[in-house]
């Protein structure tokens, strides 16, 4: 607070032109930013599409939109289809967790990838790591169940102290692969 | 030269916003399950802290004292938009990284507290200092929270294993209830010491 204020009496419409104007420079500020920035962001993130999809089907060398499913993207090698690209949605302990499950022709998952989640650090984000990775992958739909019974090797075992979280990711991979199955099955 | 060397250093230690002015313990528990999120989170509120600072103190005098609480928040949001959009641009694997915790940033009582405290009565390189100050303490603090949970309820650092496959993990210590009592004890640590030294500087004052 400055001392000039406190003497002078202000009007209500000073005071609110004054709160204005300090938002619409703030306004013209980040406008300005955002036309400079929002080009570069979008090459970026497509690109980076591009790299996680890469990294979820190595084998591939070439990614193609699928035409009436958004977002839905088939993985290609010398122009055959192999896998299928898919983003997924299931609800965890903090929120929504999104995913991206590549599919194989098969049905089988080939790879994951957790996008963007609110699970609790070094519990529920373990969900994007091994060991819990590596049991989800290769797995058909029926297999896709979380169990905390350790003999059941055939299923995939819940990561401890985040049961919320294995089943909710293992449900989104799970309902990809079923989509995926109907979608090229019906073909 | 001195004065801005206190008023930084005020910041580290004696007026700690997490340990001694209790202000922003919400990221204290959310963000501090590892070192590295801790140490992100710190660095992101000392870069929003001292930018705050500087537009603060610049505007101070045209600002309406009715309506500073509204510019101030609409300043800090002006700053932490501005990072968001230049993260997204030009560094999108840490912008990913930073996700939500960078938009908490605007909420944070400890900023809107050093805009309202300090650099709406202060000039520029003050306030500036103020900020850097705060900031660093903040970031310490956040740090050194992080890593002790970090390495008792994961064993590791920084992602590195420290402790060995003997050492089983103590859960509480990942989840927020762990974290408060972490830092219970870490603020009565540092009461002890402030205590304690002032103290001795009564104790010096009177011989």
């Amino acid at each position: 607070m400055s001392a000039e204020h406190t003497e002078k009496k202000y009007s209500i419409f000073q005071i609110a032109m004054n709160l204005t104007a300090a938002c619409f420079v703030s306004g013209a500020i980040i406008a300005g930013t955002y036309f400079v920035t929002h080009p570069i962001a979008e090459k970026k993130a497509a690109i980076l599409k591009q790299d996680a999809m890469k990294a979820l089907v190595k084998d591939a060398d070439n990614f193609k939109e699928i035409s009436g499913k958004t977002e839905w993207f088939e993985a290609q090698k010398g122009g055959e289809t192999i896998a299928y690209v898919v983003p997924s949605e299931s609800k965890g302990f903090g929120g929504a967790i999104k995913m991206l499950v590549a599919v194989s022709k098969e049905g089988k998952v080939v790879g994951y990838d957790i996008i963007a989640h609110n699970e609790t650090p070094g519990l529920g984000d373990n969900a994007n790591k091994e060991p819990f990775k590596g049991q989800v992958i290769g797995k058909e739909a029926e297999k896709l169940e979380v169990t905390k019974d350790p003999s059941k090797t055939d299923n995939i075992q819940a990561m401890t102290g985040a049961t919320i979280s294995s089943r909710a990711v293992v449900k989104g991979i799970k309902e990809a692969v079923e989509q995926v199955v109907e979608f090229a099955g019906g073909k | 030269m001195k004065e801005l060397w206190n008023i930084y250093k005020k910041g580290i230690f004696v007026e700690n916003p997490i340990f001694v002015l209790a202000l922003s313990l919400c990221p204290a528990l959310a963000v501090t399950a590892t070192a590295a999120n801790a140490l992100t989170m710190g660095l992101s509120v000392l870069f929003v802290i001292t930018a705050n600072n500087c537009s603060v103190s610049l505007t101070r005098k045209v600002v309406n004292p009715k309506v500073r609480v509204p510019v101030y928040i609409t300043s800090i949001a002006t700053i932490v938009t501005l990072v968001q959009l230049l993260l997204q641009a030009y560094f999108p694997l840490l912008y990913k990284e930073l996700g939500i915790y960078l938009a908490l940033v605007v909420v944070f009582a400890i900023i809107l507290a050093r805009a309202e405290v300090f650099a709406a009565k202060n000039p520029i390189i003050p306030s500036f200092f103020d900020g850097l100050g705060m900031g660093s303490g903040f970031t310490i603090a956040m740090l050194s929270i992080g890593i002790v949970r970090e390495l008792l309820g994961m064993g590791s650092i920084f992602g590195v294993q420290i402790l060995g496959a003997w050492y089983n993990p103590a859960l509480i210590m990942i989840l927020p209830a762990g974290g408060f009592i972490l830092i219970g004890y870490m603020v009565a640590g540092c009461k002890m010491i402030l205590d304690n030294m002032a103290k001795r500087q009564a104790e010096r004052g009177e011989a």
